[in-house]
């Protein structure tokens, strides 16, 4: 498209950097393509292929029973009505959070900013606990009011799923309203657009990438997660917790195999709806962009100071009392403080917290990198290389943990595999972090990366940049806050998840949020509550210290935005 | 920049090498234990055998299992102690088991080691009911003493029980009952029970829980969980169930797979030395090994004396042999 420009402006210097772009081109799709072959497709390939093996021999019979038996029509309506009410809820209130995030000037905003990503940093047994501290038959609220409210089920699911997604989708939302073009907003004003009508077609079309990717994931997020629906589920049945009855409960992989691939048709189909939808969206920076500096207005800040403080008050009211409870003796029965729970009896005592801290600053170097190489190089390709590449890397995102976590074994506790030294360090662990939320990280660097128009990219390349140079000194750069977000996301996931990893720790790699299962398990409920506070405790402080370090060094960027 | 992360690489990196390859003198163990019953335990294996060192990985009984089956190619532990028997006789398991028969075994009852010598019991727990004095006081109901009062229609949204399709625990409680009233019988008292359940949980420990937390008035789990809320502080009352409790037996066996059999062996030779038991007396509420002693405090709990006399007894055999049928049927029958 660009050759006779090229041509026209650089004809000395064609021939070179051609080969050297394709060259690079072609090793940075195979540096991306590889590892997501190995750590995504290999492990899941590897269980996927459970689900033809039956007593008979390979076959169809383990599809053919799960799809005759009783409960599949309830319980995948069941997950996709669940999942359909969640997500519209998890994405309306992250968009008004992260709209008054990023294009108001009110009050508060780091505050705010911290504990919408609390839910990320809180291990799942803390919202599925302060749920019902909160809102149980014997929680605070009917305790007090007597309201007999009857959170089980449907709505508690809901409830704790919009929680739990909520950081996921306000991250991608925010990576989408960070970057807009005053000039659109000042030619709408002079053109007479009111406030509405300026949101409806100026914002709306250039957030809409943003709001398609943060559906897809919020979507996935609920339709795979098992522990809000184990814990305060009831009796409301769902194809992730069926996964877990089919492999933990009766140590049935094939089963659970046949589940795990009906849990891939939704996420599959979302995957290919967004891609269907967003084939129209384009870039909102372009080189003659001016950026948008939120206005103060008093009314609408206010307002949106008001919005955002009533969410962050619902997020923190949830994690706060867990806290509280874990400094009492014992709630809700003796309310004296006390800080005996915080003498950890479990194994190692502490020490995991110090393994999930190293384990969580590898995954967030590895996932920084891979996953914004992997959103800059897939946009560079061509369609027909690029899209298997996205689809493989928003993939992980429909994977149940427990079905990577075992993946994970079966493709690297093989002696066949060169790559199986790995396995039983601490570096899988990291890479199963990383991979697992590949989705979500790859999901906020593309949109990050969709919104700087293609000129930029072809202004840099006439001027005779390479390929990698307009990598380093035009994209990189410009995403640069995005990308210091992903670091973070991906440390923050990693100290708290459990669900993949709990298959992969060693007597020797013991990580903190497994200290928590098992603290919670032997009924030290409280001593899990308390151990959950340290972690939260940990994670806060290194955010505190990336803040620090990027201030000292100089850069712009914040870790919360 | 580039100096601050090859540091960490480099940490990192010297971490990839680490719990790898079997050490002499060191053996590995997966456990479902309990973590604390654990750590004391291995004191007490440390003060007679110094020169082995026991690493140990402790996952649910269900996760254990998932994982042992995923890593079957490659085992990577030397040892099973202390799991479920009724997930230790899945043949799958078995195979991968070798016959071995430490000192002392002749001392346990034939019930709770298998005839091939390829597993045996140490320890074991029984159902138990957890029930929380303040709601049952606030809502004015009876102290149930057996299954049978469980169908009292004044207890109907107000007990708990564990999900048989999902929990071994939740298995354990149906086959007992289907086995000591006959199926037909059995069936139709699950179907009685079911109108007074108000959630079916997903986890066999969570029932008590939720019982102590004042969710629930009655958590249909195991003796031990009820003990240890009880130890906790929770007004919890430990009732176990008069026509008899079901159990289940925590067992131990050799891998052939082990890469330190005679270390493996040294342990689990150590498992039924009279040192052993007098710890299982204070940690577990029933023991194979003669000589175990409970203290007073798990007494006090609501733990009998004599826990044979509270036992039904399981055919261990036919709930394994029947788990596919059986959780097939009571999904059919009874989960919602």
């Amino acid at each position: 498209m660009t050759d006779t420009l090229r041509g026209a402006a650089m004809p000395a210097a064609r021939p070179s950097r051609i080969d050297s772009d394709r060259v690079a081109g072609l090793v940075l799709a195979a540096a991306v393509a590889l590892p997501l072959l190995l750590f995504v497709l290999l492990p899941v390939a590897s269980i996927l292929k459970l689900s033809f093996v039956t007593p008979t021999g390979l076959g169809f019979g383990n599809y053919i029973r799960y799809f005759s038996g009783p409960k599949f029509a309830t319980v995948l309506s069941n997950s996709l009505v669940v999942t359909a009410v969640a997500t519209a809820i998890t994405i309306i209130l992250a968009y008004g959070f992260a709209y008054a995030m990023q294009r108001t000037a009110m009050r508060g905003k780091r505050l705010f900013g911290l504990i919408a990503l609390l839910p990320l940093f809180a291990p799942s047994l803390v919202q599925a606990l302060g749920i019902l501290f909160l809102l149980g038959r014997n929680g605070v609220i009917n305790r007090n009011f007597g309201l007999g409210i009857d959170i089980y089920g449907f709505w508690g699911i809901v409830i704790a799923d919009v929680l739990y997604s909520f950081p996921h989708a306000y991250l991608i939302l925010a990576a989408a309203l960070a970057v807009a073009d005053a000039r659109l907003y000042e030619s709408a004003e002079m053109l007479g657009a009111g406030a509405w009508r300026q949101f409806r077609t100026v914002t709306m079309p250039a957030t809409k990438y943003g709001v398609i990717s943060a559906s897809f994931v919020v979507f996935t997020i609920v339709i795979t997660d098992f522990g809000n629906p184990m814990v305060i589920g009831a009796d409301f049945n769902v194809l992730a917790t069926e996964i877990y009855n089919q492999v933990s409960g009766q140590a049935n992989f094939g089963m659970g195999a046949v589940v795990g691939v009906v849990l891939l048709v939704p996420a599959a189909l979302a995957v290919i709806v967004e891609k269907w939808v967003s084939r129209h969206s384009y870039a909102v920076i372009s080189e003659r962009s001016a950026p948008l500096v939120p206005r103060p207005n008093p009314l609408v800040d206010r307002l949106a100071m008001l919005y955002a403080a009533l969410v962050s008050l619902a997020i923190a009211t949830i994690v706060g009392v867990v806290v509280v409870a874990s400094f009492v003796t014992l709630w809700p029965y003796n309310m004296h403080l006390s800080l005996r729970h915080y003498r950890f009896e479990v194994q190692n005592g502490i020490e995991p917290l110090w393994t999930s801290i190293l384990v969580s600053l590898a995954a967030a170097l590895i996932g920084m990198v891979v996953t914004v190489i992997g959103a800059c190089v897939v946009r560079q390709l061509s369609p027909r290389i690029g899209r298997p590449l996205y689809f493989l890397s928003v993939l992980p995102a429909a994977i149940p943990g427990m079905v990577l976590g075992l993946g994970y074994i079966f493709a690297f506790n093989n002696p066949a595999n060169p790559l199986h030294v790995i396995y039983g360090s601490l570096l899988i662990l990291a890479i199963c972090n990383v991979y697992h939320y590949h989705a979500q990280g790859f999901l906020i660097a593309t949109t990050s990366v969709k919104q700087i128009a293609r000129t930029f990219d072809e202004a840099s390349t006439v001027l005779g940049a390479g390929l990698l140079h307009t990598l380093f000194k035009v994209t990189l750069p410009i995403i640069w806050p995005s990308i210091v977000s992903i670091g973070v996301f991906f440390f923050v996931r990693s100290m708290v998840t459990l669900s993949a990893v709990i298959f992969l720790i060693t007597p020797s790699t013991q990580l903190a949020a497994v200290s928590v299962l098992m603290l919670d398990e032997s009924g030290n409920q409280n001593q899990a509550a308390a151990f959950s506070a340290c972690i939260m405790a940990v994670v806060c402080l290194s955010l505190g210290a990336v803040q620090l370090l990027l201030r000292y060094t100089g850069g712009k960027g914040s870790v919360l935005r | 920049m580039l100096g601050r992360h090859s540091r960490l690489i480099g940490a990192v990196a010297a971490l990839v090498l680490t719990g790898l390859a079997a050490k002499a003198g060191e053996i590995t163990a997966y456990t479902s234990l309990e973590e604390d019953d654990i750590r004391v335990y291995l004191q007490g294996f440390a003060k007679a055998q110094p020169g082995v060192k026991v690493n140990v990985l402790r996952l649910s009984t269900g996760d254990l299992g998932a994982r042992m089956l995923a890593e079957k190619a490659n085992p990577r532990h030397d040892v099973i102690w202390g799991w479920a028997v009724t997930n230790m006789v899945d043949p799958r398991i078995l195979e991968m088991a070798e016959p071995y028969k430490p000192a002392g075994i002749d001392k346990v009852n034939p019930a709770f080691k298998d005839k091939d010598g390829r597993w045996f019991a140490t320890t074991g727990y029984f159902a138990g009911f957890c029930v929380n004095n303040e709601i049952l006081k606030k809502n004015n109901l009876p102290m149930p003493a057996s299954w049978q009062d469980l169908l009292n229609p004044v207890y109907k949204g107000q007990i708990v029980m564990p999900n048989a399709a999902s929990s071994g625990t939740g298995y354990l409680q149906i086959v007992s009952l289907l086995q000591m009233k006959g199926e037909d019988k059995g069936w139709q008292f699950l179907k009685d029970l079911d109108k007074n359940i108000a959630q079916y949980i997903k986890s066999g420990s969570r029932p008590c829980k939720m019982a102590s937390s004042g969710e629930y008035a009655i958590g249909l789990s195991f003796a031990f969980s009820g003990v240890k809320q009880i130890m906790e502080g929770y007004p919890i009352k430990l009732v176990i169930p008069s026509e008899g409790a079901g159990y289940e037996t925590e067992v131990s066996a050799l891998m052939k797979t082990a890469k330190n059999k005679p270390d493996a062996k040294l342990f689990l030779d150590w498992l039924l030395t009279l040192d052993a038991a007098k710890l299982y007396g204070e940690r577990a509420e029933m023991s194979s090994v003669p000589g175990a002693k409970a203290p007073a405090a798990v007494l006090k709990a609501g733990l009998p004396e004599d826990v044979s006399k509270v036992l039904f007894k399981m055919d261990f055999d036919a709930s394994a042999r029947d788990k596919d049928r059986i959780v097939s049927e009571w999904k059919q029958k009874i989960e919602r």
